[in-house]
This record gives structure tokens, sequence and C-alpha cells, in this order.
């Protein structure tokens, strides 16, 4: 068969290469994701291993329960006097204080360097003079490790980034009072100038236990064997000297596997994100595929019916077209196992404009990477071709004999019922993965969404006929064209519809996303709305469960003014409640009335106290508390605390199901930063008069942003919006294969009309009028697919709105000037999209197109 | 070669009136070695008013003939007139008015377009155009064609006689100078042959139409007033008022 399947390839070299094209984009995101990703897993985990090259073994405190995996390692502190204890054990050759925390440096143009709330964190550590060979950092020439409490060394990326240097007084943020170092050297952190991109700022260790923890406490305690001395040797004698069951003592191999892990799960979202959008490009490029065999197929029936005449059977007549599905597809995915490797180098690009820096080094082509996208590939290429091969087989010989008809001919009622199987089936599915209470559901979102998808498009050759007459209406006034253009459009309503299909899946995502995005905006307004008696709000410095934030000297200060009547810090942290682990907030309770309305139900903020916790109506519900019932509350640093239930709240879009007293914080909290303060003024203060003294006081916090409502709310959808671009830049991808896909099945169909159009041209029809008629039948496809996928898209959205509702989203908005934007681009893409069939319509030869072989 | 050409040579053709005149038509296909001289210094005149046959063996050049003469491809050499407009000079666009405009066509296959409807495809020149028939006047072309009845069907619901008729309608309603038919009846059974050719001879002889139409079928071309012979490119004789039987003598006699 495959003497057969060979030329029919070649003879049809550009009308697959185009297919192949969106295979290739698909493939390409996909290998691109893996390499880029496995190039940052094998980078870091070689520097991980080069930087703890000398640690042995760690001595920290244990976690009573362990939080989610993310950075923040939320751990008690231990004694540094247990320093001398590990010294004495034999089989240590070194030990070493780790003394880490919130430090941010402010840059040359009184800038704070980095953004923790949205990129990598700023870290700040001791130097331990006395265990240089164990310290991850090493020096640039010309530095020297700080040596008193008025010193800092830097690493080498934010000295870069601030335009700082050696000698410099450089300010530093940290949980105090910000205040001024002199640098004495630049670091490096292995061979990268900083790790992931994080700023690093190294003290003493007596100033760096004072500024970043407590005196007297370290984080953990690393410690180097002696010659001859295993990790686990090391670790087992440790365990015998320090039996302390507090205490927890690994070897240094583990601590670089949680390193490692730590940066996969960093990388995950990253990762899983990508996929999907690869996994959408192939999808849509499935049906590009389907359409362009189907159109292949009915274009060759004749020949594939004389083959049957002289003898081919069934199988080999779908064979051979599958035969053509996996060539095309193992082209497409080689080569778009090679584009992968460019985009591996853009991703990298991408995530240093996020402020992530990832030391260069050679990318990491695994061979699974290799196999996973041929494979893949080759089997979606494979799976679309399916269907027109089995109709491949199923050409009777005698259609070589007959003129054949390309007209609609499959049975309207039948196609009708199975399409709207499917939608239903798929609705439902959708529907359990949106309410039911099941697991993963994201997986039954995914996969009803794309079954709604391909049940439209099984209905859309019963769509395309009324709604192409329809949506081609105003092209008949126009004039000839527009009126040939339809009649095209609707004469074929399988392919109008298919080479719709491709165009409406990405509309509808496009749609789906504008929905979610303008009601989640809308429902942070609302609530900001309702919930914020705060004037002001201050953020900028981090965000809820991150390491980072403002000084609590910040509130103080801001506390302190006249023209303020109350200001209070938020802060957050892992806690166990309730079986779940969660991020807590934690409050000072005596101003919460001041600044917040969260629809306090029962109980008060004023009689919270330090062992108060204030809970949701909808937990109160669920877990049938009132006021005065106890709640246990584990933390990764304290253990179990009990804790009474003394206020009962409406609003929890803003606080969660639980809110903590300050005094839990400060108590169970591995981090004693506000990641948000807010602020009223004090009655008769104007606003712009406060505005001006609270500004004065932050002039001291180089990262700190005053807001106020209106622009808080901007802040925050903002965030959103940033999210918003990522998402619309790789929608683009499938808007861009969906486009192949028009102009694909307008070049298939107007290399079936040759000898239509030569008739045209013969008769009197213009190269302009012509163009003009590829352009319309484009502009009705394009306009078809942006209908069905604004329309599907828009429900969608719907329905994931109503299912967010228990998070917080609260407001259906559905943004019809943006969603209008959308069809007309999209439309305009039509247009684009017939620009290359439509020349090349218009350049036939007469005569060729009408001399009848 | 027994019969003169002598008749054929016209001297110096500026007699106005004709329909479409060919001067020194020379057409050649490739180059060099493979050079294949298609048309070889053909003239001829079609009168207003005429129906002329042309005949030929395959390869004679008859099918190259007719699309010169109907502006669908371009002369090597010479000149090409219709209604006196000489044709090489003209650009597309303006080619494409002229045929739109001035001319008709019947193919033998392919000949209408399938999303139309038979209505639709009579009037395509005038749509493209962007202009409406005069009142009465698809009617009174359906009436006399046959098909009045037929005109709301596409070109599958109709038989092979009636596309051709439809087609016809279409060649006509622009009232051309002249209509070009490339063997019309060689898809169709005798029966609708007959009735195809009795319909071009009456438009010859009641609206005063001129049709040019390469034919196989010695029959067909008992239908016209004159049948010009091809031979390797040049006008090897002519025959006035022919009937199927002189016809047939003079393929004969060609032929040996």
């Amino acid at each position: 068969m495959w003497r057969i399947t060979l030329p029919g390839l070649l003879a049809h070299k550009v009308r697959y290469a185009l297919t192949a094209v969106a295979v290739v984009l698909g493939v390409a995101f996909m290998a691109g994701t893996l390499i880029f990703t496995d190039t940052i897993k094998n980078t870091f985990d070689g520097l991980f291993d080069d930087v703890y090259r000398n640690t042995d073994a760690v001595v920290r405190a244990r976690q009573p329960v362990t939080p989610d995996a993310n950075f923040t390692n939320q751990r008690h502190l231990i004694d540094a006097r247990l320093i001398d204890d590990v010294r004495s054990v034999p089989g240590v050759a070194q030990a070493r204080l780790g003394v880490g925390g919130y430090a941010q440096l402010v840059g040359k143009d009184g800038k704070a360097i980095g953004n923790p709330a949205a990129g990598a964190p700023t870290l700040g550590e001791g130097w331990n003079p006395d265990a240089q060979s164990m310290e991850p950092y090493t020096f640039v020439a010309g530095g020297r490790p700080p040596a008193n409490g008025d010193e800092v060394a830097i690493d080498k990326h934010s000295a870069d980034i601030g335009h700082l240097a050696v000698g410099d007084r450089v300010t530093v943020l940290t949980k105090h009072s910000p205040r001024q170092y002199t640098i004495t050297g630049l670091v490096r952190w292995g061979t990268a100038d900083s790790p992931l991109g994080a700023s690093i700022t190294l003290f003493d260790l007596d100033t760096a236990q004072r500024v970043l923890g407590k005196p007297g406490q370290v984080d953990e305690i690393d410690v180097m064997a002696s010659p001859g001395v295993s990790q686990d040797e090391l670790v087992q004698r440790l365990r015998t000297a320090l039996p302390d069951r507090s205490l927890e003592i690994i070897t240094g191999a583990q601590v670089v596997e949680e390193g490692q892990s730590g940066i996969r799960d960093a990388l995950a979202f990253f990762d899983t994100f990508l996929l999907v959008f690869a996994g959408v490009a192939l999808f849509v490029g499935s049906f590009l595929i389907f359409n362009t065999f189907s159109i292949v197929v009915a274009q060759r029936m004749r020949e594939l019916a004389l083959l049957r005449a002289v003898g081919a059977s069934r199988g080999q007549m779908m064979r051979s077209v599958l035969g053509e599905s996996v060539v095309i597809g193992l082209f497409a995915s080689c080569v778009g196992l090679a584009a992968g490797l460019g985009l591996a180098v853009g991703l990298r690009g991408l995530l240093g404009a996020f402020g992530i820096d990832i030391p260069s080094s050679g990318l990491v082509v695994q061979s699974r990477t290799v196999v996973v996208s041929v494979v893949v590939g080759t089997l979606v290429t494979l799976a679309a071709a399916l269907m027109p091969a089995w109709k491949a087989g199923r050409v009777a010989p005698v259609a070589a004999l007959q003129a054949v008809s390309t007209g609609e001919t499959t049975r309207r009622i039948r196609r009708t019922v199975n399409g709207s199987i499917v939608v239903v089936l798929a609705t439902v599915v959708l529907l359990i993965g949106l309410y039911a209470d099941v697991p993963h559901r994201m997986r039954y979102v995914g996969l009803g969404g794309a079954g709604l998808f391909v049940g439209i498009a099984v209905l859309g050759p019963v769509l395309a006929r009324p709604l192409g007459r329809a949506l081609g209406l105003p092209l008949t006034w126009v004039g000839p064209a527009g009126r040939l253009a339809r009649n095209n459009a609707v004469h074929n309503p399988k392919r109008t519809s298919a080479a719709a299909a491709a165009l409406m899946i990405g509309v509808a995502l496009v749609a789906l996303i504008a929905v979610m995005a303008s009601s989640t905006k809308s429902s942070i307004s609302a609530v900001i709305d309702s919930s914020m008696r705060a004037d002001f709000v201050v953020s900028g410095a981090g965000q809820m469960g991150g390491q980072s934030g403002f000084s609590p000297a910040l509130q103080r200060s801001v506390a302190a003014l006249p023209e303020v009547s109350s200001a209070t810090g938020l802060r957050s942290g892992s806690a166990r409640i309730g079986g779940e682990m969660m991020m807590v907030l934690a409050v000072d309770p005596t101003h919460v009335g001041d600044l917040f309305d969260v629809d306090v139900q029962r109980g008060d903020f004023a009689d919270m106290g330090d062992t108060g916790i204030a809970i949701s109506r909808h937990v109160a519900d669920a877990r049938h508390l009132s006021i005065g019932d106890p709640v246990t509350a584990s933390f990764p640093t304290t253990g179990s605390q009990q804790y009474v239930v003394r206020v009962v709240y409406g609003a929890r879009q803003l606080a969660g199901d639980y809110v903590l007293p300050l005094a839990a914080a400060q108590k169970n909290f591995s981090t004693q930063l506000d990641f948000q303060v807010y602020i009223r003024l004090a009655d008769g203060v104007a606003p712009d008069v406060g505005r001006r003294a609270v500004e004065d006081a932050l002039a001291a916090y180089p990262n700190a942003t005053l807001l106020d409502r209106t622009e808080f709310k901007a802040e925050q959808e903002a965030q959103i919006d940033q999210l918003l671009g990522l998402m619309y830049g790789l929608l683009g991808l499938a808007l861009v294969i969906a486009l192949i896909g028009i102009a694909n099945t307008l070049a298939l169909s107007i290399h079936e009309r040759t000898h239509e159009l030569g008739l045209l041209r013969a008769v009197g029809m213009t190269r302009p009028q012509l163009r003009r008629t590829v352009r319309a039948e484009a502009v009705i496809i394009a306009v078809l697919g942006t209908v069905e996928g604004l329309v599907v898209g828009t429900l969608l959205g719907w329905a994931v709105v109503l299912a967010l509702k228990s998070e917080g989203v609260t407001t259906l908005s559905i943004p019809f000037g943006q969603l209008l934007v959308v069809a007309m681009l999209a439309s305009l893409a039509g247009v684009v999209a017939a620009t290359a069939p439509g020349r090349r319509a218009a350049r036939l030869d007469v005569l060729r197109a009408i001399s009848r072989h | 070669m027994g019969i003169a050409a002598a008749s054929v040579h016209t001297e110096e053709p500026v007699r106005s009136g004709a329909a479409a005149r060919i001067v020194d038509g020379v057409k050649i296909y490739g180059a060099g070695d493979t050079a294949v001289r298609a048309l070889d210094s053909i003239s001829a005149e079609f009168a207003a008013g005429e129906f002329c046959a042309i005949m030929g063996p395959s390869g004679s050049g008859k099918s190259t003939l007719l699309h010169c003469l109907a502006a669908l491809d371009r002369l090597t050499s010479g000149q090409v007139f219709i209604e006196d407009v000489e044709v090489g000079s003209l650009g597309d666009k303006a080619l494409t008015l002229l045929r739109r405009e001035r001319i008709g066509f019947v193919f033998q296959s392919f000949n209408l377009v399938p999303t139309l409807s038979a209505r639709q495809n009579i009037v395509l020149p005038l749509t493209l155009a962007g202009r409406r028939p005069e009142p009465g006047r698809l009617e009174s072309l359906a009436d006399s064609l046959g098909i009045a009845d037929r005109l709301r069907h596409r070109p599958d619901q109709l038989s092979g006689g009636q596309q051709q008729r439809v087609a016809m309608g279409r060649a006509l309603i622009t009232q051309p100078a002249l209509v070009f038919a490339d063997e019309p009846t060689g898809n169709l059974d005798s029966k609708s042959a007959t009735e195809l050719l009795e319909q071009m001879r009456a438009t010859v002889d009641d609206m005063g139409q001129t049709v040019v139409m390469v034919t196989h079928d010695a029959r067909a071309a008992a239908y016209a007033d004159r049948v010009l012979f091809l031979a390797d490119g040049r006008i090897v004789h002519e025959l006035t008022s022919p009937t199927t039987d002189s016809v047939l003598d003079t393929i004969r006699a060609l032929g040996e």
C-alpha cells in the first residue's frame, strides 16, 4: 500500500504541508515545554549538588504538621548553642549556623529590588566565617564577608540590577525598621549570579539573628563529616548525641532532594499551564487535519473508486489514507520537536522577563521528550484521519464511472441526534466537574469542555446552512461576489462548519476566559466596596502565604500619625484546621470593626482576646460550630493549639474561613511581617491631607505602595489582567491554527472548483470580483466560527462562574465590548486567511481551468 | 490536398460589420525543438448573423482557434477583432469585460455553476456586471429554450440537455456579438443534441445571433451556414450550405 500512499502524498504536497503546520505548532509547544523544564531542573539539580557538596547532615526543628509544598519553609527556630554539642560529636569536621529570613535591598534609584509579591523571593542570610567551605555563596574577587553589624554582602544579580558596588551604602528592609549598611562584597550562588533570581543579603551571624530571626536562635545547623564518615553514619551519631525529640536530623542528600523538589514544584504550575495550551493547540489542530483529509478523500473519490474497481480492498483503502496520516504525523512531529528547541530558548527569555534568572546551560533533550512528542503528534494526526479513512474505504467502485456529487448527502436527522447526544453527555460531565464533589474536578471540566466542542462540531453542518445563510445575508447586498460566496458556503455545510470548528474552539476559549476574568474582577470590586471600610491600603511587598512583607514598624509608624484613626496589618501562615492545611489570616482584633465589614453575624471581634478565633458562617454551618465552641489549629512551628469561637461572619471572600488574633500569629507564624496594612483616617481629615501624612511616614519603605480604594481595586484587577494577557497570548496560537485551517479549506475548495472558477472567469468575472468572492466566503466561515465560539464560550463562562460562587466569584459579568472586539478581529482574520487562496484563484489560467481534463 | 484554398483567403479584410475576424493568426506552443505551431497564419471572418462550424481532426488547431477568437487565449502573432475591437491590445480587465458583454460561451461540460439555480446561472454575466435582465427578457429566452419550468432547479437536478439549454440561455442573455460553442453536443444523447442544435439554429434565424461552433459531428456541422475545415493549423477548405453528406464527403476527401 505504501506504493500508493507515497505518490498520493507527493501529489498534494502543499495542502498536506499546511495541515502539518497545525501538528508542528502543537508538538513544538509540548516539546518546548518539556525541554525547557528539563533544562531548568537539570541546571538547578546541578547547582544544589554543588552548593551543598560539603553539607552532610542538617539539624533543625521538627515540623509537627507539614505545610503544603511551597517555597515557604515554616519551621521553629533552634538554639544556636546546640552547635557546641554538634561539634563535639566524633566524625564532625565542621558545623555552620543557618540563619535566614526576609531582607530586601533598595537600589541606587531608591526603588526596592525584586518584587517578592509576584516574583522571586528576597532573602537575608548569616555568614559563617569559620565554616566558609560550607557556605553556598562564593565571593566575587575584590570583596570580603561582612564583619560587623554595619556591613553586608549582596548577590551579584541584585548588584547589577540596583547599580550597587562594593563600598556603597545600601538600605536594607527587614522586619525591623529600614537601615543602611556598607557593602563589603558581592557573592554568587554556585555558578549562578543568584539562586533563581532571588535577591540575597548576607549579614554577619549576630546581626543576621537579630534582623532576620531571634538573637541566639538559628533555623538550622549544617554539618560536614570528617573524611571516611558517611552521611548516614553522621546522622546516626548526631541523633544519639542530640536525643531531643523536637529536633530533626537528616542527611545532606535529603536536603538537596528537598531543594530540588522545591524547584520542581515551583515549575509544576508553569509546566501544566503550558502543556494545557499544547493540548489545546493539538486539539484545534486535529480539527484541521480531519477537515483536510475529509476534503482530500472527497476530491479523490474517483481515484479511490478506480482503485477499488481494479481490486483494492476496503482495508487497503483505509490503510492507504491512514498511512498518509502517519507519514504526515511523523514528519510534522519531528519538525515540531526541532521548533520546540527554539521555543525552549524563548521560554527562558520569558521567565527572565518575570525577573526569574535562569543560568544558561545546554538544552536538555531527554529521550522521553522525543518519544512523547513524536508519539503524541503522530497519534493525534492518525486519530483525526480515522473517520476520513473509514469513508475512503466505503467508496463504491461504481463511483469511478459516475459523476461525483459534492453536495451534502449525510442524513441530517441522524447527525442531529448524534451531535445532541454528544453535547448532552459532555454537558453532564462538565456539570459533574463544576458542581459535584468528586476528585480531579478539573479533569471532568476539561473532558466535558472538549466533548462539548466535538458535539457542536458534529452538529456544525446542521447549523451551518441556516446560520451561514443568515450571516451571509449582509454580504449579498454588497454585490454578486457576496452572493456567490454565500452560495458556496451554504452549498457544502459540512466543509464550511468543519473549517469554522477550529476557530469556534479558539474563540470559545477566549470568550470563556474573558467572561471568567470580567466576573472575577467585578466580584473583587464588589467585595472591596462592601467589605472594606479602610481609606487606604499599603501593599506591594508580599502576598498571603509569602515569606516577605512589611516590617511591623511600618504599621506602628502609620498608626502613630495624628491623621490616622486606626491602622492594622494582615499576617498569614499555614495551619491545619478541621483536617485541612490552609493559609490563615491573623489581624489585630481591636481594629477589625473600623477597617472591615465582614458581615459579623454573631459575637464581636472586641471579645476575641488572644485565644479567640473568628470563623465564617460557611464553616460554622458545615462543622456545626457556634460561639464558645473549641477549634484546634495545628501549626508547622508549634503544633496543636486550642482556640475558642468568638465571632461568626458572613463575608468570606476577603477573610477566608478562619481569622486568628495577632497574638496567635506572633506565637505560631514563622514570618512576622504584614503583607498588607489597612489604614483609616481620623474623622475630619481630608483624604489628600491624610494621604500626604501617610506617604511621608512611608518614605522609609520603598517597597510600600499606598493605594486608596479605587487604586486598590485597580491593582487587584491588574493582577488578573496580567494573567489574562498571558492566556490571550497563548490562545492566539489556537487562533493562528484555526486561521491556517480556514486558509487550507479555501485553498482546497478552490482547487476542487478550478473548472467552476474558470467558467466564471470565462463568462466575465473579473479578478477582483473573484478575489472578493473568496474573501467573502472566508468571512462567512470566520463569522460562523466566531458566533458559535462566542455563544459556547459565554455559556461555558457562565457555568464556570456559577460554580465558583462559593469561591468568591459572586457576580456574572459578560464583557460585551471585549467580545465584540474578538468577533471583529476574528472576522478580519478571515479576510487575512483568504488572501493567499484568493490570489491563487484570481491568477488561475482561464483556459487551463476550462480545458476538459 | 486536391481542393484549392484560394477562396478562403480574403484580400486585406478591412470590411466592417463582421462579428469577429482573425488576421494572420499564429499560435505557437512551447519553444525550440518542442515548439508546436497550433495556428499557422490563419485569417478568417465571421459575419454578423452567421452560424459557422469549425471542423478538423484532433490537433488541427480548431480549439486553439476558438480560444483565441473568444479572447480566452492570446495569439503569438496576428490580430483578432471582435466587432472591430482589436483584442490583443486589451488588458485582463478589458478582456474580461469584453467576454462578459460581447461574447457568450457554451462548453461541452463544466458548463454551469453547481451552487446556483438555472435562473441564477442564466443571469450570471449580468449579475457579475451588477445589472438585472430587462423585464421579460429572461422569461422569453427561457420560453424559447424550453426551460421556463426549470428555472428554479439546480444543475444537478437537470438533464444534460436541459443543462446545455441553460448554458445557451446564459450565453444569450447579454445579447452578445457572438456565441462560441465548443463541442456543445459532445456529452448529449442524439435527441437532446438535435433539440439543442435546432435551438441554436433558431437563435441565428430568429434573433440574428452570430454563432461559432467547434464540432466533430458532421450532423451538427450540417446545421451551420458554413463549415471551415482545419488541418495542421491552417484552413484547408470551406463549405457553404453544408449537409451531413457534403460534410462527410469533404472529411473523406481531406483525409486522402
